[in-house]
């Protein structure tokens, strides 16, 4: 668009907003004991991202920021220009061990957790060993040894794929207990929720917990899950989503509350309108076409699937410069 | 004898020439990844010792990108034309009719506004931000839309349930 003014890059960011899980800020018991902000690699990109040590380690959180276009903050008597708002919340550190644990995988052999937690770009990978989860299941995913009062681990494929069946279950479970809706729409981010009809299959509520949970695994232990979750391998999106995709469309009437004429695309990609009126069944047809750009837009990669909410969350991560390194923005 | 002489010296020549280059490059390569680590090792401190200091603000989620950092009289202009009727806020701003709603922070959490005072020199600096701001709820404006439970920030809000789910074993 050649009329919008260009916005001047934000450069100067002091102030984060931040919604944090309440045992990421209970007091510490010791007086250092502060939490830290840190960056670990990501277990899935495996670039780096903002993680944060609950106080003494016990606990690892992950940031994740939530961020819209065009917005901004009134934090009592200032302007906040940075609109994002980030999420702490709790992240099993298993997730972050086993990619250590499959690199040393090959050699085949017990070892210490200290020999295997190493990394060089990422010192404060070791931190990782304090949190309480860690050692408590630790060999959910490992077979455990130990000789002479030490404990030796060797990853355990098996083992991580129950461990990790079981977390499916388990996000299905809180998928149910949402209104999330599942359904194949949500890929394409316009999707239309229909509250009275629960009807999503399980396959869809699987897809989807799997889809959350590769966020956290390597993109080899991703396919493993969904062999292990006998689901079958997505078609391609191309010859599978645009029949399906029409079919929603002409089959149950697009429900919109308000005039569709106020939104500019990107408005209505991110708010799906409930009701419809007259006037607005006939800009269905617009509708479809667009729904199809969106599919293709969307389509192409696997990654898709990597990203099955309908709104986004960001890795804080300087490789995306929606949310640079270490809290700092650098501008959109 | 002098052929050979002359191809020594040229040798070092082309060495000399050679050298600060290589050095550089080297340097710039050496310099690049340490940066890189000290930037990926450095922490950020929060203290949450400055949690008894914080003030409880009235917060706002604004449609649009104010290019400003800093104060503003938002008690004075904005907040005493904020309407509430029967649960519908709405609010004239620059002559744009937003409308609002209140959303609550998910049970269990907390909301935080960090702050760091002394900006760090360098990224290989340790920082520290404190708590400036707790918050339990805040207000969010739509551009005209009327806010329902499809806004981004509502279904944002239900994030923190999943990721439990997803994480805790």
């Amino acid at each position: 668009m050649s009329h919008k003014k260009k916005r001047s890059p934000n450069t100067h960011n002091d102030t984060w907003v931040v919604v944090a899980a309440d045992s990421a800020v209970e007091a510490p018991r010791r007086k250092d004991g502060d939490p830290l902000l840190v960056q670990l690699r990501n277990p899935c990109t495996g670039v780096a991202s903002l993680y944060m040590f609950g106080s003494d380690d016990a606990h690892l959180y992950e940031v994740k920021a939530f961020n819209e276009d065009c917005h901004s903050w009134f934090i009592g008597q200032t302007v906040h220009r940075d609109g994002r708002l980030l999420y702490i919340t709790p992240v099993d550190p298993l997730y972050h061990l086993l990619p250590y644990l499959i690199k040393v995988a090959k050699e085949g052999k017990f070892q210490l957790l200290q020999q295997m937690v190493i990394d060089e770009d990422f010192p404060v990978c070791s931190r990782l060993l304090n949190c309480k989860e860690t050692k408590a299941s630790l060999g959910l995913v490992a077979e455990e040894k130990e000789v002479a009062g030490q404990k030796f681990y060797r990853y355990s494929q098996e083992k991580t794929m129950e461990w990790l069946k079981k977390k499916v279950d388990k996000t299905v479970k809180a998928l149910k207990n949402s209104n999330i809706s599942v359904g194949g729409g949500v890929k394409s981010t316009t999707y239309i929720r229909v509250n009275q009809e629960c009807d999503f299959c399980e396959e869809d509520y699987l897809r989807y917990a799997h889809g959350l949970i590769s966020e956290y695994i390597s993109e080899d232990l991703s396919k493993d899950l969904l062999k292990h979750l006998q689901l079958p391998e997505v078609l391609s999106p191309n010859e599978a989503e645009p029949p399906s995709k029409k079919r929603k469309v002409s089959d149950k009437p697009v429900e919109a509350g308000e005039d569709y004429t106020k939104f500019n695309s990107t408005d209505f990609a991110r708010k799906p309108p409930k009701k419809m009126t007259a006037a607005q069944k006939s800009l269905a047809k617009v509708d479809k076409t667009g729904m199809k750009i969106m599919s293709a837009f969307f389509s192409p990669k696997a990654k898709t699937e990597k990203l099955p909410l309908g709104w986004q969350l960001w890795e804080v991560s300087d490789s995306t410069n929606a949310s640079p390194q270490l809290l700092q923005s650098q501008g959109s | 004898m002098s052929r050979s002489l002359w191809l020594m010296i040229a040798r070092v020549k082309l060495l000399f020439f050679l050298l600060p280059e290589r050095l550089l490059r080297f340097c710039l390569a050496f310099g690049f990844i340490l940066l890189r680590m000290c930037s990926n090792a450095s922490v950020i401190t929060v203290q949450l010792g400055s949690l008894g200091q914080a003030d409880k603000p009235q917060i706002h989620l604004l449609p649009c990108e104010i290019e400003h950092d800093g104060p503003a009289e938002v008690s004075r202009y904005f907040t005493p034309t904020v309407k509430d009727h029967k649960n519908e806020m709405s609010v004239s701003f620059r002559g744009r009719g937003l409308k609002g709603a209140e959303i609550n922070c998910p049970q269990g959490y907390t909301g935080l506004v960090l702050k760091e005072d002394n900006k760090a020199a360098s990224d290989q600096e340790d920082r520290t931000v404190r708590i400036s701001s707790v918050f339990h709820r805040f207000t969010y404006w739509n551009l005209e839309t009327k806010p329902n439970s499809d806004d981004g920030v509502v279904m944002a809000m239900t994030w923190p349930a999943l990721a439990e789910a997803v994480s805790v074993c």
